[in-house]
């Protein structure tokens, strides 16, 4: 009898994990569902990355869109993450610095939530101080220049609407709100924002053409002699457009912010920060992390004769000596073409990314 | 009461059945370790950023980055079967990635390791490796397409004694870069030499001694080859001599 304790223990613990999952809906599941990968993304790159704990859902990703949208996320019910994010606008602000419930600006440009669900690097914010999409999603909600709220009021206020009962509860299985399931919800969603359907994205499938304006704009992009931009924001290989890195890309000689160096403390990462993707910048000006460029132009003569040395200094920034590499104006204007056909007009009406609320 | 001698039997006969299988060797479960040296001191991403390191020119100099392609891993026994371990691996120093390769099972006995630094012109073409798409880690098509052998940046210090940059890229060397470019295979064929394998010496230690980039045939000096490095034909050449001495086996190593 003794050799099979072990067994009949074992058989004990099964069945009381079973129970232990208290209160969830026994043998319910949510419907499982796919992130609408662009043609372009399946031939060139890995599968997107979704954590093993937090599936995507049809529920759970609709829960999660509610809560994007919902005002009730803020302490006086007046803004939602979408304020920041707003479809129109890249999923980005337009507003230099975006203003929070108090009327308090925040320090930073608010960043275009497109195609995260693909930086593997799990990085986030500017200054990557979220190590990942669903610590990040929970800053918001308490940052007091946003949105200036508790988690537990925010739990009790979507715990007094009927509604959200019934979205946890066909999301998770079970109607009990909890931020952490809300942060799932909200990282679901997030992760179905998926933007790959520019007109440069259908130049790479034989779908469009593109103007010779813009074919220059491409060249001076990917020559290491001009543009030189392809080791840091992607190329036709990488239509991420980005590296999800962190760079000083020569903007100050000396920092105000400290970027990645303020979560690091290590002085060689002072003033770096993420490269943003260069998806949409028709739709999410004003650029960089402090909104500093109005306009495209002035990003691209910033690279041109801008550049500024500090010790930080990413060292692709290799003619910062000569303050850049010198674009002619044909230069310019080619690679300003190029840089808005990375422009994806359907992203704002895409019916999946509207407020349901 | 009849159980448990037939769980003994059952126990017995697996044991009997390892023994009998066959006569091939024992496996050993075995992983290479990839490690980084300048002038014998040992460079991981501690220590990078830190301008410390002289090279054979007496620059002085410092590491921000160090990612590399190795293709082609291979283990050649003694009966000249050769076993493709891994296609190709990037180890990135700076992350701390790719640094091991793990998990490979091979028979005990002697063998010849050999890999690739980079791709050959056969596997280096554009756009078919996602996983190196996603790491940006591509030649633009002017530049000859394909993929970068090697990414080393970092600062030195100037001959007026101010810290200046340098991007140390190497790929498949390219003439004409332009539309009607030319690539030639600049790879690296590394032989590195004869291991034996048995349960107790399973890691495997292969060193870039990153000072021979530096040095040898070629005395490198940065003050005036320290970027737009890869459309620089005789750039890449040096580059590809200077890489023949860089990689060696560390047989110091045990398990
Ligand atoms: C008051 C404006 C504001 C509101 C409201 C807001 N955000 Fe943001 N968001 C920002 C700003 C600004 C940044 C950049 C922050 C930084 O780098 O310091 C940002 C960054 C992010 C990022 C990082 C993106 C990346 O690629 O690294 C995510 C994800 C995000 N927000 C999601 C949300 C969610 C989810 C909500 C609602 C719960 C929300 N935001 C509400 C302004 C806002
Ligand atoms: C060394 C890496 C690096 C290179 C090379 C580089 N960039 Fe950037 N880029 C960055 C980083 C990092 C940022 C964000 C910097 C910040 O906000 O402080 C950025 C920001 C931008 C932005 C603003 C995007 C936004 O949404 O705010 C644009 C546009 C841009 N870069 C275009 C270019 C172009 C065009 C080139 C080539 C001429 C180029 N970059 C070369 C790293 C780089």
């Amino acid at each position: 009898m003794v050799r099979n304790l072990p067994f009949i223990l074992f058989f004990i613990f099964f069945t009381l994990s079973c129970d232990t999952d208290e209160g969830q809906n026994q043998g319910y599941e949510p419907t499982p569902v796919n992130i609408a990968v662009p043609a372009i993304f399946s031939q060139l790159l890995p599968a997107p990355e979704i954590p093993a704990n937090n599936p995507l859902t049809e529920e759970g990703v609709a829960l999660g869109r509610a809560l994007f949208f919902e005002k009730k996320l803020s302490a006086d019910n007046t803004l939602s993450c979408a304020g920041c994010h707003k479809p129109n606008e890249g999923f980005s602000d337009q507003r230099r610095y975006s203003v929070g419930i108090d009327g308090i600006p925040g320090f930073r440009n608010s960043m275009p939530l497109i195609n995260i669900a693909w930086n593997t690097k799990n990085k986030f914010n500017w200054d990557g101080s979220a190590s990942s999409l669903q610590e990040q999603v929970l800053e918001p909600v308490v940052n007091e220049i946003e949105m200036h709220n508790t988690w537990p009021n925010v739990v009790a206020t979507l715990e007094n609407d009927a509604t959200y009962l019934t979205k946890f509860e066909q999301a998770f299985g079970s109607p009990t709100i909890s931020k952490e399931l809300a942060a799932k919800a909200l990282s679901q969603f997030i992760r179905t924002l998926v933007s790959g359907n520019s007109k440069f994205d259908n130049y790479l499938l034989n779908q469009a053409t593109l103007t010779p304006l813009e074919q220059q704009g491409l060249a001076v992009f990917l020559d290491e002699n001009r543009g030189d931009c392809f080791h840091c924001h992607g190329s036709p290989s990488n239509p991420l457009w980005t590296d999800n890195d962190f760079h000083n890309n020569g903007l100050d000689e000396n920092f105000t912010d400290l970027g990645l160096g303020d979560i690091t403390g290590d002085p060689a990462q002072f003033g770096l920060f993420k490269s943003p993707s260069l998806r949409n910048l028709a739709f999410t000006a004003p650029y960089m992390h402090d909104g500093r460029f109005q306009t495209l132009d002035q990003v691209i003569n910033h690279y041109s004769e801008g550049l500024v040395f500090s010790p930080t200094i990413d060292p692709l920034m290799k003619t910062v000596a000569q303050g850049g590499v010198q674009l002619t104006l044909q230069d310019k204007a080619a690679l300003k073409a190029f840089l808005l056909s990375l422009s994806d007009p359907s992203l704002a009406n895409n019916p999946g990314y509207q407020n349901p609320n | 009461m009849l159980k448990p001698p037939i769980f003994l039997l059952l126990l017995l006969t697996s044991f009997v059945g390892c023994n009998t299988t066959d006569d091939s060797p024992q496996k050993a479960l075995v992983s290479i370790n990839f490690s980084h040296s300048f002038n014998q001191q040992t460079l991981n991403s501690n220590n990078f950023n830190a301008l410390q390191y002289t090279n054979a020119f007496g620059t002085t100099l410092s590491f921000s980055k160090l990612r590399y392609l190795i293709s082609e891993i291979s283990f050649t026994n003694q009966q000249g079967i050769k076993t493709l371990v891994k296609d190709y691996q990037l180890v990135d120093l700076g992350e701390d990635t790719g640094l091991f390769i793990d998990d490979i099972l091979l028979p005990e006995g002697t063998y010849l390791l050999s890999m690739r630094f980079g791709f050959t012109e056969i596997t280096n073409t554009s756009n078919v490796y996602p996983d190196l798409n996603a790491a940006s880690w591509n030649v633009p098509e002017m530049l000859g397409g394909g993929y970068h052998y090697m990414q080393m940046e970092g600062r030195f210090l100037d001959l007026n004694n101010e810290e200046f940059i340098y991007a140390y890229h190497t790929i498949s060397a390219v003439q004409n870069p332009g539309p009607e470019n030319t690539r030639e295979d600049t790879s690296i064929a590394l032989n590195l030499g004869e291991i034996t394998i048995s349960q107790d010496q399973t890691q495997i230690n292969v060193t870039m001694d990153i000072d021979q980039w530096f040095e040898n045939p070629n005395l490198w000096d940065l003050n005036t080859l320290n970027g737009m490095l890869m459309g620089n034909y005789t750039a890449q050449k040096m580059m590809q001599e200077n890489g023949q001495t860089v990689f060696s086996l560390d047989t110091s190593m045990g398990n």
